[in-house]
């Protein structure tokens, strides 16, 4: 899956979510929190992510990612390497 | 082979609670945010109130229960905390001294965070089972006190740990372990454990807590799979949904169970999102109601959860509860156990909700002065006296607690009011 396609997924998990941000653009330097993701709905869009990629990994490893565009790369890069 | 399990289990969930949404507005905080986390009160210990007593608290109905030849066949005593008041004694001696206990008896504490009470009820049920001491009893007691204020400085630990603070508790649980289990027969090695080194949240300094609670949140989400699939390796005819009558979750509060009990139905029970609702309101809510208000007591808060699940349903025939215990850093263990209708007649006794109304509900104004002006008895304090009119006639509205009288040299004193 390349990068644009993972972009899709997220943004559609992200409002799945936070059905309030339907109408906003996205930015990579966005942060979940920023976008008013509380704990609970940023481990929920993290589970989404998870189960639509079909990845198998810790999601302990994706607890310090920053931003939007940083979990991109990883989701992209967990992918690549699964 | 002998069965074991719980023959009692006894709550303290505080002298006195707090309203969480008040706090939440006080503090400024997102309260729509709140709404969804499911947090409704928190208890508050009190300055003369540790996990010492507690602990006391929470085992004296259960002690008061026996015989005299049956309370000293308590042969083992351990607590389970990571709110210790000494690296070196534990709280398990002077709670024997407080209950009166036979001196046969083993004394020690068990840390691993909120897994703590988990650790300490599993090798009860091993002393048991191992019938070393044929007809003994274990008592267990978890005991825990919220240090909620952060760890000062530092950047990522203690990010957005503001928000722990309404869902912060206090409050002990005790369960009696013997041959004669009315309450909770164990399910006997039908037990998911799993642990790994990770730096979620701890207690790296006296009386303060750091963390990250997006690591947390994730580990324990992780842990929740994880131990269910190797319960499940271990009992194969085992089905999330249609063999545990009722869930019990550790819970640091409502939302996050909410959440983890959401990914387990989608992920492992192949549910959709309307039936993963009724699932959660018929299975998962009667473990929560007692949670809900006394707030995270970490290593008790799953015995918690169990205590509320066993007083809160029906129970005409036996029911299988499964149970999910997780401590930061981490270990995690899904485990299960039948509960009988007769054992319900005899919790009965014990009026823990009872408990939970009577509590004296803090201002705004003395939950602030509690933690101010030193009234909190710091890790390694000396000498102190307590002043238990703080809160006039507080502590003589109850018949029969324990609390704090003075510390002299180090040695806690307590007094029965």
């Amino acid at each position: 899956m390349n990068k644009e396609k993972i972009v899709e997924v997220l943004i559609h998990n992200i409002r799945e979510v936070l059905p309030e941000m339907d109408e906003y653009s996205f930015q990579s330097e966005d942060t979940l929190s920023d976008l008013g993701a509380d704990s609970v709905d940023r481990a929920e869009i993290i589970n989404l992510m998870l189960e639509e990629l079909s990845l198998r990994i810790p999601r302990v490893e994706l607890a310090g990612v920053s931003n939007l565009g940083e979990l991109v790369e990883v989701l992209h890069g967990k992918l690549q390497s699964a | 082979m002998v069965s074991a399990g719980i023959e009692a289990i006894n709550i303290f969930g505080g002298t006195a609670y707090l309203d969480v949404m008040q706090l939440v507005k006080h503090r400024s905080l997102d309260t729509t945010r709140f709404e969804n986390l499911l947090m409704k009160e928190k208890a508050v210990a009190l300055p003369y109130e540790d996990p010492v007593t507690f602990g006391v608290n929470a085992a004296k109905p259960i002690v008061d229960s026996l015989t005299e030849v049956e309370k000293n066949r308590i042969e083992l005593l351990i607590t389970c905390t990571e709110s210790g008041i000494d690296f070196g004694k534990s709280l398990s001696t002077y709670i024997h001294h407080y209950l009166g206990l036979s001196r046969n008896c083993r004394l020690f504490e068990i840390k691993q965070a909120c897994y703590s009470g988990t650790a300490g009820y599993q090798m009860a049920l091993n002393f048991i089972l191992s019938q070393a001491s044929p007809g003994a009893k274990a008592l267990v007691i978890a005991s825990d006190i919220s240090r909620f204020l952060a760890a000062e400085g530092g950047d990522a630990l203690s990010e957005d740990w503001s928000y722990s603070e309404p869902s912060a508790g206090a409050g002990a649980v005790a369960v009696l372990v013997g041959e004669n289990p009315l309450v909770l027969q164990a399910d006997v090695g039908a037990n998911g454990y799993y642990g790994y080194e990770v730096m979620d949240t701890c207690r790296p300094v006296p009386d303060s807590e750091a963390g990250d609670a997006d690591l947390s949140l994730m580990s324990y989400l992780d842990c929740c799979e994880q131990t269910y699939l190797e319960y499940k390796r271990r009992v194969p005819e085992a089905d999330y949904r249609s063999t545990f009558h009722y869930l019990a979750f550790h819970t640091p509060f409502g939302g996050m169970v909410k959440g983890a009990h959401r990914t387990m139905m989608r992920k492992i029970a192949k549910a959709k999102n309307d039936d993963i609702e009724a699932d959660f309101n018929e299975r998962v809510k009667p473990g929560m109601i007692y949670c809900q208000r006394v707030g995270n007591i970490m290593g008790a808060t799953l015995l918690l959860s169990l205590a509320s699940t066993i007083d809160n349903v029906r129970v005409d025939s036996p029911k299988r509860i499964g149970c999910f215990s997780y401590g930061s850093g981490c270990c995690s263990e899904f485990f299960s156990g039948v509960v009988m209708p007769q054992g319900l007649e005899h919790q009965r006794r014990f009026g823990l909700q009872r408990g939970l109304d009577e509590r004296y509900r803090l201002s705004l104004d003395e939950y602030e002065a509690i933690f101010k002006g030193n009234r909190t008895v710091r890790f390694g304090t000396r000498n102190l006296k307590l002043d238990h009119e703080w809160i006039p006639g507080i502590t003589n509205a109850f018949g029969g607690r324990l609390y704090l009288n003075e510390i002299s040299e180090f040695h806690r004193k307590y007094v029965w009011i």
